[in-house]
């Protein structure tokens, strides 16, 4: 096909607003999938996406839709959804020559849709309104086309009304794409220029590469070279996704497909990465390749000593698809061996344990999420503290800083006060406040990256009745009157319970942690005392009582094999948990050092 | 040998049983005695009639039980102890003489509770009355060697309630007494209520009061607390029930009867028409088995023993385990608990201490495998 008749296009969406209902009507419409093979949201393909309502890995699909008595190649590059998958929608973004901007016509403009929005605003992209949902009796279009105007200066008065449920002008959608959608440029025989927005790992077929071509054309057997990590490997299979993956001879530029070499090695692969022909020496790497930025760092042990290496591999196989998460080797006095884990946010890191747990089947002990933080040492050098039990005593630093963001928070009017409340409360400082529409505000703060992952982004879900939106970008480290908060086992400091936080909050802080511990550490043969610490003073104390009576009542001989197998679960869920000194601690304890519940 | 018929199921049991209405009982007997036949050991040294309420049975269905029984084991010459398990509403003069005739030495009778609104909530079919009635109709029929199953710590129970209770019972003078703090287990209606928050359950200071209590009383009358559970005069400790807790060999009949046997043990299948169907076709009625290896035997060895006041020989136990490595891995779990004061050492033996006594699981449970 050639390049005039090919479109390729996002979506995007805030979470809920309808992104993967409106791609399965897209799909069902042009015949991609039949009816009696739909299965919702068949374009979330990791069960733990269709659980959670949201896109965590951006996928693509091929769709053909006739126009004018034309047809037209359509290639849906989906995007996740959330704030902490800003690379990857830049990359998918990348990929596209324009983007369906979809917004639900009564909840309005949130603040990814904004997020996301720029970043196709940045990358040029022919954006497209649409509204959904339209169908339902408390949507109010005009005033949500208003909002998008005065968020995002898009010119919105002739947005589509669609109902992506019921498939009410989603035809429309697709011939406004043909329309307005510039078809790619590029040379099919140029050098070939590929960009690999996404890869995935078979365990039968190694590494899949998803690629947007730019310039050229990749044969099927072609010897292939990635241009940032210099690999070369042949393409054994090249395809598209219609929506299966489907064999084909040649991509040409424009389009977007697949490439399958037998990649096993699974480093060799990066997300924003160039693929060439091995040939070709000087072509330009496609731009906007970085390393993604971990602003949230959090340990993973091993529950069984014995699968350090099994998480490692494990680590290895998530981190190809996901080039967002780095992980290397850690050790803690009271948990062993594991990896220390860099993630863009909370719901990544979350995403990326609930993985490991389900396709990997590793049971782990996960420690409370960090910030990393900078402190300057007395010879003028700089250090990154990834996670509080690594922070020296005061006196072997001059400073320490923390990253602070910049909030931008999307509500209903009525809810200001309350939002303006948890931001002081989280140390924030008021940058700003605009009116998007005669109901909708959004109020901008300054505030450290480490409240927001304390409990600032529950806080604002339960102030605003779920209506608040949160967006934010690092902007700055700012030192403060930081202190690490230790906590104490029976008189024994836990490296992994400890955490830093400003010295006002410590007390307070110290006293939450340690009734969340009570609460989670199981009751022993003895008493479990607990202590929350600042430098060498005392700030609250716990204790647990010792268990007093555990008998079973019974125990005859056809009681025997059933109860001992009831008391071997109960032993088998002990070894989940990990032993400092002689206290069991369970997994979820190691998560108290969070606010929230 | 397990009869699997009740006259009402208990809300809180979790042994396998049904209601006896509309019942093939005498079916049942025939199957019985067809398992026994092919896989009873002739000459057992100890014979338990469980269930179920094996009281629940005619005399005619008990004789032919026995009796068949009887002609297959030779029981009646061999067995030290035979005991058969009763409810009070299934038990009169008349079926105890017939029970003394028929070889059976030694009588259960299940009481459970002395106060009429803990009985109607363990759905108990019998009053406080009749437990008393058919203890006298027991001695009367010629019995001596007679147990009382008590359960204490339910809700609403008192220690108060007990001081009285529980010597009440010891006064119609059972040479033996089963007090069991009342457990929640899987699978039945307590449990479900418990869950649903239709019932509570004692906080644990008022359950280790009256498990000290019982402890006391019974001591007080002269009955050695042999096992966590089950008290007696010197002499008098069932011998049936030692086995188990020594980890020794038995032959399970009836449905959901468990065997262990040189060192495998096997379960029949739980409910009636399955195993009965088995039975008569000749074929095995296991549903499980399992073999534990050596460190698994030693482990679950100790957890047994040491529900036992005469707590374990480690020597002993590692030759029933197999157990030949050089390092005793159940003593390396003792050590600590040694000097913790959970458990200690007897002339020769380790027991639970005092202190250890009510905490049995969470320290048996480190011996496990």
């Amino acid at each position: 096909m050639d390049t005039k008749h090919i479109r390729n296009f996002s979506i995007i969406a805030h979470i809920d607003h309808g992104k993967s209902t409106l791609a399965d009507r897209m799909l069902e419409l042009t015949g991609a999938v039949e009816l009696r093979d739909m299965q919702a949201q068949l374009l979330d393909d990791m069960p733990l996406e269709r659980e959670r309502g949201i896109t965590i890995k951006a996928h693509a699909v091929t769709i053909y839709h006739v126009k004018d008595g034309e047809r037209y190649q359509l290639n849906l590059i989906d995007t996740p959804g959330h704030v902490d998958f800003n690379y990857e929608v830049q990359k998918s973004l990348q990929a596209c020559e324009g983007a369906v901007l979809l917004v639900d016509a009564s909840q309005g403009v949130e603040a990814q849709t904004v997020a996301n929005a720029y970043l196709a605003i940045e990358e040029e992209l022919e954006i497209i309104p649409v509204l959904n949902k339209v169908d339902l009796a408390h949507a109010r279009p005009d005033e949500i086309a208003e909002e998008i105007e005065n968020s995002l200066a898009i010119e919105a008065t002739d947005a589509i009304h669609i109902s992506a449920k019921t498939g009410k002008n989603v035809n429309l959608v697709l011939d406004t794409i043909v329309d307005r959608v510039p078809a790619p440029t590029g040379d099919p025989s140029a050098p070939l220029q590929a960009l690999i927005f996404d890869a995935v790992y078979d365990e039968y077929r190694g590494v899949i590469v998803y690629l947007r071509i730019f310039n050229g054309t990749l044969t099927k057997r072609d010897l292939t070279r990635m241009v940032k990590s210099g690999k070369q490997y042949e393409a054994v299979e090249i395809g598209r996704f219609s929506p299966k993956m489907t064999p084909t001879d040649t991509l040409k530029a424009g389009e977007v497909g697949y490439v399958v070499s037998n990649i096993k090695k699974l480093g060799d692969v990066k997300v924003g990465d160039t693929l060439t022909l091995a040939k070709f020496r000087d072509v330009e790497p496609v731009p906007g390749y970085e390393e993604p930025q971990h602003m949230v760092f959090a340990d993973f042990y091993p529950t069984n000593p014995g699968d350090f290496e099994h998480l490692r591999d494990a680590l290895e196989t998530l981190a190809l698809s996901d080039s967002s998460l780095s992980f290397f080797p850690e050790s803690s006095d009271a948990l062993g061996f594991g990896f220390r884990c860099g993630f863009l946010g909370l719901l990544h890191m979350e995403i990326i344990q609930q993985r490991l747990e389900r396709e990997h089947d590793i049971d782990m002990i996960q420690t409370a999420p960090s910030v990393t933080y900078r402190i300057s040492l007395a010879d003028g050098t700089e250090q990154e503290i990834h996670s509080p039990g690594q922070l020296p005593s005061p006196d072997h630093f001059e400073e320490l800083r923390e990253p602070i963001v910049r909030a931008s928070m999307m509500m209903p009017v009525e809810y200001i006060g309350a939002v303006m409340q948890i931001s002081n409360d989280h140390r924030g400082i008021f940058v700003r406040q605009e009116h998007l529409s005669t109901t909708r505000v959004n109020l901008v703060f300054d505030i450290p990256l480490a409240e927001i992952i304390y409990d600032f982004y529950d806080k604002l879900k339960s102030s605003t009745r779920g209506y608040g939106t949160l967006n934010y970008d690092i902007i700055d480290f700012k030192a403060d009157d930081l202190v690490k908060l230790k906590i104490l086992v029976n008189g024994k400091e836990v490296d992994a319970l400890s955490s830093i936080v400003h010295r006002s909050q410590a007390e307070y802080r110290g006293r939450q942690t340690l009734k969340k511990l009570r609460k989670e550490i199981p009751r022993h043969l003895f008493e479990v005392r607990l202590q929350a610490g600042v430098g060498s003073k005392i700030i609250a104390r716990e204790s647990i009582a010792a268990l007093r009576k555990d008998v079973t009542a019974k125990c005859y001989g056809g009681d025997i094999t059933r109860k001992r197998k009831l008391l071997e679960k109960q032993k088998a869920g002990k070894r989940r948990m990990r032993q400092v000194g002689n206290v069991d601690i369970p997994q979820k304890a190691f998560l108290s050092v969070l606010g929230g519940e | 040998m397990h009869l699997p018929f009740c006259a009402a199921k208990c809300h809180y049991c979790d042994f396998y049983s049904i209601a006896a209405e509309g019942q093939d009982v005498d079916g049942t007997v025939d199957a019985v005695l067809l398992e026994a036949a092919r896989r009873a050991p002739r000459a057992p040294r100890t014979v338990f009639f469980g269930g179920g309420t094996p009281s629940l049975l005619s005399i005619e269905q008990l004789t032919r039980l026995l009796d068949g029984l009887e002609s297959i084991t030779g029981f009646r010459e061999s067995s030290v102890e035979t005991t058969l398990e009763s409810n009070p509403e299934s038990m009169d003069r008349e079926k105890a003489e017939a029970l003394r005739a028929l070889g059976v030495g030694r009588l259960s009778i299940g009481f459970q509770s002395l106060e009429p609104a803990t009985l109607e909530l363990f759905g108990r079919v019998h009053g406080v009355e009749d437990s008393f009635r058919a203890f006298e109709a027991a001695r009367a029929g010629g019995f001596e060697e007679i147990n009382v199953d008590l359960i204490y710590a339910a809700p609403g129970h008192s220690p108060e309630r007990w001081a009285v209770d529980l010597p009440h019972v010891l006064a119609l003078g059972p040479r033996h007494v089963s007090a069991y703090a009342l457990a929640f287990e899987e699978e039945t209606l307590f449990s479900k209520w418990l869950a649903e928050g239709r019932l509570e359950a004692q906080p644990e200071e008022r359950e280790l009061e009256l498990f000290e209590q019982t402890h006391a009383i019974l001591a007080a009358h002269g009955f050695d607390s042999y096992e966590v559970s089950n008290f007696a005069p010197k002499g008098h400790e069932c011998r049936h029930n030692l086995n188990y807790w020594a980890n020794g060999a038995y032959c399970g009949i009836g449905p959901s009867a468990v065997s262990h046997i040189a060192g495998r043990r096997a379960g029949n299948h739980k409910a009636l028409a399955p195993w009965r169907k088995a039975v008569q076709a000749g074929k095995s009625a296991e549903a499980w088995d399992e073999r534990l290896d050596p460190r698994g035997r030693l482990g679950e060895s100790w957890w047994l023993g040491l529900r036992l006041r005469a707590g374990v020989d480690p020597a002993a136990l590692r030759e029933l385990a197999g157990w030949t490595a050089p390092e005793d891995p159940a003593l390396a779990v003792a050590r600590p608990l040694l000097e913790e004061g959970l458990l200690e050492e007897v002339d020769g033996r380790i027991r639970l201490s005092a202190a250890g006594l009510p905490l049995a699981d969470a320290i048996s449970l480190a011996f496990l495998a």
